[in-house]
């Protein structure tokens, strides 16, 4: 019992307690309110996963962008330039679609590294040029797609939005893809150099990191992330818009805030997960709350404003209630650290 | 780090470029602006005529006003998203009080000004007491607000404003000074006032450079930052106020793009964004600056993509002259 409680409070003192509460919050209301038998089914699990999955491993990407203390607003349109590529690949190139999803990915790197450039570079601030990115990035895509067309082969598509073994959805590989890339940076110096770059650069460079190599593996990964998104939203539309997902620049950055991340050097990849899982939770809770309210009081009329209304103020609300825990939990970490490292009477400013 | 000898001249050039704008953000904000007139005067003879002048001169005046809570939040160290969207309810409430009756006027007025408050209150106290960032909090709120304009417009705002009001904005004095103008003989004396003559302004500038030494002198750092965001929920509401009564209808998200527009001509005008630092004069030169790019690239007659293209590069340019951060090694 005391092992449980000692781990809990470990477990409190994580960046991610807050998300992870809000999350099983959001999480608990939408079973409730969907019925934990159609819930739980196979099929609804594996929509669920395969109709969310570019959008959680976005917000992953801007996380690590977070981490190492910048965030691109462009990585929403950046998933559409994938989705370009690759569908454009296929049909001008007759490449297979595979070789377009390289091309893909590799578009999405290209773009991160430019805003690389720019950011850490240049030295541009990082909101204003993400801002300029954007119609960089919808002129090119445009350039490329002039209106929305193309398909994806079936058996791809199919393979996408099918259940492994009956009940594991497909898509579920891309985020284990995603999760075993980040376990095996975490060992590499990067791992950790992300986080004092993020906090404070110039400390970093003082003890021999370079902010500007860092930012740039760090923009490098984001970039690889956001191509494994763009793959998937290809496999799930099953076509090609040069125009789409513009939004989830910002959503991913309130996503990864909810989650636990603040502006540089706090946060792990678990923030973003439990970020993307409530922002996606509160969603449909929403929905289905409607749903129900027009089942018992007859002839209630609810449009599409209400449910817009009602789930930007819950994030908003979410918003308000993570930052005043992450302050809690900084607080938490810093006096079990002049626990253990402090003589009395000195502090950690 | 440069010493290949081609790269020199430009290096150099562009280093005596960068240093000119930043020793004087308003002043190159302004050759910019008259630089970018002329060239698209050039390319297209037909943008010079006094209409054009008196449309472009129009424009630039409700930037500035959209722009002017803008600068005072940034130079406080804060930065306010919700612009966009309380100009556009702002303007909602507007026609649907006024319904084509000067009368009503003052009521709207008072509504907007009530509105612009709250939400700037809101904004306020969520960016210092709860300590969130400021770009992702008034964001959230924006989008709480916007969400809120669909929900009592059912989609489909109603009215329009009245006709004296209406030309109290778009009528041209001796034929091309138009009478937005005379609201920025009230407007621009009350915000250099507020910004270099109050109390309320100095204090605004210290709590930017420094909030710590301004929480040393006594000064309570939070109310100052709420106080800015409270004028720039009002500025912004009347600007949207202004802005439907040139346009006359309203719709849903009509002013939305001025979000960015205004923290661009805001950055353009040599406010940093670390606070502190900025004019409101460099602010109406970069509400210029932002006029005539989108005039430019409206004149050119460019196709959407080489449109969109030209102007995220001339956007990155301009950012390059302006507003870097400091290198780690300083």
């Amino acid at each position: 019992m005391a092992q449980v409680r000692e781990s809990f409070s470990r477990f409190r003192r994580t960046p991610a307690f807050t998300g992870f509460v809000l999350f099983t919050f959001a999480l608990t209301l939408n079973v409730i309110l969907q019925g934990p038998a159609n819930f739980f089914s196979p099929n609804s699990l594996g929509i669920l996963f395969s109709s969310n999955m570019p959008f959680l491993i976005i917000v992953i990407a801007q996380g690590v962008l977070l981490m190492s203390g910048t965030m691109d607003i462009s990585i929403g349109i950046q998933l559409a330039l994938v989705n370009v590529v690759t569908i454009m690949t296929v049909q001008e190139w007759g490449l297979s679609f595979v070789m377009g999803s390289l091309f893909g990915v590799a578009a999405a790197i290209v773009a991160s590294v430019v805003l690389w450039v720019l950011i850490s570079v240049i030295r541009l601030p990082d909101l204003l040029a993400g801002f300029a990115m954007t119609y960089v990035i919808r002129g090119v895509n445009v350039f490329i797609m002039n209106i929305p067309q193309g398909t994806v082969a079936r058996p791809f598509w199919q393979a996408y939005s099918s259940l492994l073994l009956g009940f594991i959805p497909a898509s579920i590989i891309a985020l284990a893809v995603v999760l075993a890339i980040w376990a095996y940076l975490k060992r590499t110096p990067f791992g950790t150099h992300v986080y004092a770059v993020g906090a404070n650069p110039q400390n970093a460079f003082a003890a021999g990191i370079s902010p500007v190599k860092v930012q740039l593996q760090a923009f490098m990964i984001k970039g690889l992330f956001t191509g494994i998104a763009g793959i998937c939203l290809t496999l799930m539309t099953a076509s090609g818009n040069p125009l789409q997902a513009e939004d989830w620049g910002l959503r991913s950055l309130a996503a990864a805030i909810i989650g636990g991340f603040t502006f540089g050097g706090w946060g792990t990849i678990a923030c973003a997960v439990f970020g993307a899982g409530f922002l996606v939770m509160i969603q449909n809770s929403v929905y289905f709350l409607f749903n129900w309210l027009a089942n018992v009081i007859p002839g209630l009329m609810v449009t599409s404003f209400w449910h817009n209304f009602i789930a930007d103020s819950i994030i908003f609300l979410g918003l308000l209630t993570t930052i005043i825990t992450v302050r809690g939990q900084r607080e938490a970490l810093r006096i079990n650290l002049e626990k253990k490292y402090m003589k009395r009477g000195e502090s950690i400013a | 780090m440069h010493n290949s000898a081609v790269l020199r001249p430009i290096t150099n050039l562009f280093g005596k470029v960068s240093g000119f704008a930043n020793r004087n953000p308003t002043r190159m904000a302004i050759i910019l602006g008259l630089g970018l007139y002329a060239f698209t005067v050039f390319q297209v003879p037909g943008a010079f005529s006094v209409q054009a002048i008196s449309t472009l001169f129009m424009m630039t005046l409700l930037l500035s006003f959209a722009s002017a809570g803008q600068t005072m939040v940034l130079i406080g160290g804060g930065m306010d998203f919700t612009v966009g969207a309380v100009m556009s309810v702002a303007a909602m409430i507007t026609t649907s009080i006024m319904r084509g009756e000067d009368g009503r006027f003052l009521q709207a007025f008072a509504v907007c000004m009530l509105l612009g408050a709250a939400v700037g209150f809101i904004n306020g106290v969520c960016t210092t007491k709860v300590g969130l960032p400021a770009l992702v909090v008034t964001l959230a709120i924006g989008n709480v607000v916007t969400r809120m304009s669909y929900l009592v417009t059912a989609g489909t705002p109603v009215g329009r404003v009245g006709p004296a009001f209406a030309s109290s904005v778009i009528y041209r004095h001796f034929g091309f000074i138009p009478s937005l103008a005379l609201y920025a003989l009230i407007l621009f004396p009350l915000v250099f006032y507020i910004l270099y003559r109050s109390r309320f302004g100095r204090q605004l500038y210290l709590v930017g450079n420094n909030p710590e030494a301004a929480r040393l002198c006594g000064i309570n750092v939070n109310k100052i930052k709420t106080i800015s965001y409270m004028i720039s929920g009002m500025l912004s509401a009347f600007t949207g106020m202004l802005g439907v009564g040139m346009l006359q209808a309203s719709r849903n998200q009509m002013f939305d793009a001025y979000a960015y527009q205004s923290l661009i001509a805001v950055v353009v005008g040599g406010t940093s964004f670390a606070g502190g630092v900025g004019t409101y004069g460099g602010t109406i030169a970069g509400s210029m600056v932002m006029v005539m790019l989108n005039n430019m690239l409206t004149a050119l007659n460019l196709s959407q993509r080489v449109r969109e293209i030209t102007l995220g590069l001339v956007l990155v340019l301009i950012l390059v002259m302006y507003n870097r951060r400091k290198g780690v090694r300083q």
